[in-house]
């Protein structure tokens, strides 16, 4: 469909030239007419006659130009084709007049004239519009219409600067790979994966990490040296493109690297679910604990907009992770890796981590090549 | 408020000294002493001129002095009224130095109880008045009282010279201490009627660093008691009249702002993209044109002058480092800034649009800034009108010139093939 955006802007500006040529020289003939008939007047006649058509044309190649250029600026819209379709169906009756008549009587050609310089001022106008409106939304910046006017979500943004001014210089961010080029060029910051995705390995270690437990989550994350883990979350304002949602991707990619991350240990009847009927797997995992760490305390009941319903786990604590930052509405929470504990109690402590997490998970821990 | 009586005998004292503690003196934003005219309704305060004292006088412990000069000496047994007024910047320790989200900041907050002063003091007190009623502590220096915001150290009587009685409060304190690390202001002021102002921020919180966990839901839900010292916006006073108002920082705009303008000022109230906790920093800029007539005048010998303000205009901060670069247009001479007190200022030259020489720019710099600094200040300068034809006559000779080459080049021909057929 696109490609028919240039031949749509070249055939209005071809139609419109051609009108104003017809216009023009009707307008020309006409009054050349109107004072050649007049034999008291022709001396001085014949100079303002033919120094109103040399105007006439002059105006004529001004507006020409102002529409070839107007032209390949055009962007693509359903309005524009239907606009043009009317004009160009317009234009094809006037040659077929033409032909009979030769010329156009001159009230009509110039109130024609100037009806079609206002279509291009109302163009231009319609044009600015358009590209406002719907070409002019930069992915990062959400906006919605409330009744109190435009509301705007610049939490992306929010997040990055907090990350660029309030972290050292060498601290490393990993989140998944959608946000890496956005991260070093807004944050500043050495991210783990980015969108050039040209290491699916290191995709696969990232994706494992955010499927993992917390525990082993940690280990993965110190072991590639990151400081701080960044996860966009959608639930609280209805933002459908957070990383709840890219889950299974996560999930797929991972588990095609790291065999003790299955995908079945996830999926609920064929389903990503997070309510209380997700598998205890993916209520342990690092993402759902990131994602809705506290949520539950915003309106009680712990409701995610985004997927609509309440989550399963609602009231838990991080244990290797401690909060840094959320934004504004809660769409980017950026997490800190707390530091390794001095010492390890025993048994007393290893009994009380392998509780946390599922069976499934324990068996499978042996071929798990972080530990 | 200091009733000075000159007890010497033989001379008239034209001036009254007053010191202050080498760390008070290093953190010394600006002194300004007053005297009072008149008495009850009739009262003016006459502002007296103070400098720095002449550095032979001694004093000891490396204590700095300032002398206040007076209008009309001081004869023998006479009294006069001056008042001292200063301020001191990052002179409040915070202690704790790392406090979490939900507490509350506390600092403390050292003097003396006894006015450190070259002369005998016959009678003084000393009136502290902390910003709540929380006090954790303060130094008994007998006799003390206390109700609640309010600290009373007094009466001591007859003190010797230089006595110094150290005492420190302990108090909670959680006014936003917004300070900025580095503000550079450029002015360029354009003939052709609009002066545009560009001012580049390094904000920081300076109280009790901010330690462990950040939490939204804490600060959205519990608002009194959750990030008690920290603050969201901060309010800056622009002349009226100002248009085009930008705020943005290093990766866009930003669209947390609020602008509300009346006939004599306007209040731009910003929103940094995120609160500012203890120890953290943000950079943004602001941008903003005002009307030439309303900064642009003529002064007695012919000259030029802008008369500008000094200072920062966002309110109740600290400036740390303040460079203000006046651009003035090309062709400007003999350039001179007038400041009510010490600033360091040199040359420099910057170059902007359609500019052959350069613009000559006046940079003043000030370490410490307060509000109380937020003065007009002028800067003068030799222009004759002939130059603002500089940059019309230099588009109006390239486009001529553009022209005369098209005319040249469609009348010329420079074709090959010859036009006539050889017999």
């Amino acid at each position: 469909m696109l490609v028919l955006a240039p031949a749509a802007c070249i055939l209005s500006g071809i139609a419109l030239s051609s009108a104003f040529d017809v216009l023009t020289r009707s307008m020309k003939f006409q009054l050349s007419k109107l004072f050649d008939d007049g034999p008291a007047i022709s001396g001085n006649g014949s100079p303002n006659g033919s120094s109103a058509s040399t105007v006439n044309t002059s105006s004529s190649k001004n507006e020409k130009t102002e529409k070839s250029e107007a032209a390949p600026k055009e962007k693509q819209s359903k309005k524009n084709r239907r606009k043009d379709k009317e004009v160009t169906e317009s234009v094809s009756v006037k040659p077929k007049k033409e032909k009979r008549l030769s010329v156009l009587p001159l009230e009509a050609s110039i109130v024609s004239t100037l009806l079609l310089i206002a279509l291009g001022g109302f163009y231009v106008v319609h044009c600015v519009w358009a590209a406002a409106e719907a070409y002019s939304a930069p992915s990062i910046v959400l906006t919605s219409r409330s009744r109190e006017g435009l509301h705007v979500f610049d939490d992306f943004r929010e997040a990055y600067a907090w990350l660029s001014h309030n972290t050292d210089v060498d601290d490393k961010v990993a989140s998944w790979w959608d946000y890496g080029y956005q991260t070093t060029a807004m944050a500043n910051r050495t991210v783990i994966v980015d969108n050039n995705t040209w290491n699916n390995t290191h995709i696969a270690t990232v994706g494992t990490a955010m499927s993992s437990p917390e525990k082993a989550a940690w280990e993965i994350f110190d072991s590639l040296d990151v400081k701080y883990v960044l996860v966009v979350f959608g639930g609280l304002v209805g933002y459908p493109s957070d990383d709840i949602n890219k889950f299974l991707w996560m999930v797929r990619i991972g588990g095609g690297e790291f065999p003790h991350i299955k995908e079945p240990d996830y999926l609920r009847d064929g389903q990503y679910r997070v309510d209380a009927q997700a598998t205890p797997t993916m209520l342990n995992c690092l993402m759902y604990k990131l994602c809705y760490y506290r949520f539950v305390e915003t309106d009680g009941k712990g409701f995610d907009r985004v997927r609509g319903y309440e989550i399963g786990k609602k009231h838990f604590k991080l244990t290797h992770f401690e909060e840094v930052f959320t934004t504004h509405h809660w769409m980017v929470r950026i997490y800190k890796l707390k530091p390794q504990k001095n010492r390890i109690r025993g048994k007393l402590k290893k009994l009380k981590s392998s509780s946390k997490t599922s069976s499934t998970l324990a068996a499978g821990r042996k071929k798990n090549p972080w530990q | 408020p200091h009733p000075v009586q000159n007890t010497a005998t033989g001379a008239d004292a034209s001036h009254v000294l007053i010191a202050f503690t080498p760390a008070e003196a290093d953190h010394l934003a600006i002194v300004k002493a007053t005297r009072a005219e008149g008495k009850r309704k009739k009262k003016t305060y006459i502002p007296l001129p103070v400098s720095p004292a002449d550095p032979a006088t001694a004093a000891p412990n490396g204590a700095r002095l300032y002398s206040i000069s007076l209008p009309t000496p001081l004869k023998p047994t006479d009294t006069t009224t001056v008042e001292v007024f200063y301020v001191l910047t990052h002179s409040l320790e915070p202690f704790p130095a790392e406090i979490t989200q939900s507490e509350s900041q506390l600092v403390y907050y050292r003097d003396s109880a006894v006015l450190l002063s070259p002369y005998h003091v016959q009678e003084q007190g000393t009136y502290v008045k902390t910003p709540s009623s929380r006090v954790e502590s303060f130094t008994r220096v007998d006799p003390t009282s206390r109700s609640g915001p309010d600290v009373k150290y007094g009466a001591y009587g007859n003190q010797l010279p230089y006595a110094y009685s150290p005492i420190i409060l302990h108090y909670e304190n959680n006014h936003a201490f917004a300070v900025v690390e580095e503000l550079v202001r450029k002015v360029e002021i354009s003939h052709w009627g609009n002066v545009q102002v560009t001012e580049h921020y390094k904000l920081k919180h300076g109280g009790a660093k901010h330690k462990g966990v950040f939490s939204r839901l804490e600060y959205q839900a519990r608002q009194s008691i959750s990030g008690a010292s920290s603050f969201k916006n901060l309010l800056a006073r622009l002349p009226p009249r100002v248009h085009s108002v930008y705020y943005r920082d290093e990766i866009g705009n930003i669209s947390s702002s609020h602008l509300r303008s009346d006939s004599y000022k306007s209040e731009l109230e910003i929103e940094p993209r995120y609160p500012l906790f203890g120890g953290w920093h943000c950079t943004f800029t602001i941008g903003y044109g005002m009307p030439l007539q309303d900064f642009l005048f003529e002064s007695a010998d012919g000259r030029r002058f802008a008369n500008l303000t000094f200072g920062c205009p966002l309110l109740n901060t600290v400036v740390d480092n303040l460079t203000i670069k006046v651009v003035l247009p090309e062709g400007s001479k003999s350039p001179q800034a007038v400041v009510p007190f010490e600033t360091e200022q040199h040359l420099e030259t910057s170059y902007s649009y359609l500019d052959v020489v350069g613009r000559t720019t006046v940079v003043i710099k000030k370490k410490n800034v307060v509000g109380e600094h937020n003065v007009p200040f002028q800067v003068y300068y030799e222009f004759s009108p002939i130059f603002m034809l500089a940059e019309p006559l230099m588009l109006v000779t390239a486009v001529l010139l553009f022209f005369a080459a098209c005319i040249v080049y469609l009348h010329t021909d420079l074709s090959i093939a010859k036009s006539q057929a050889s017999s």
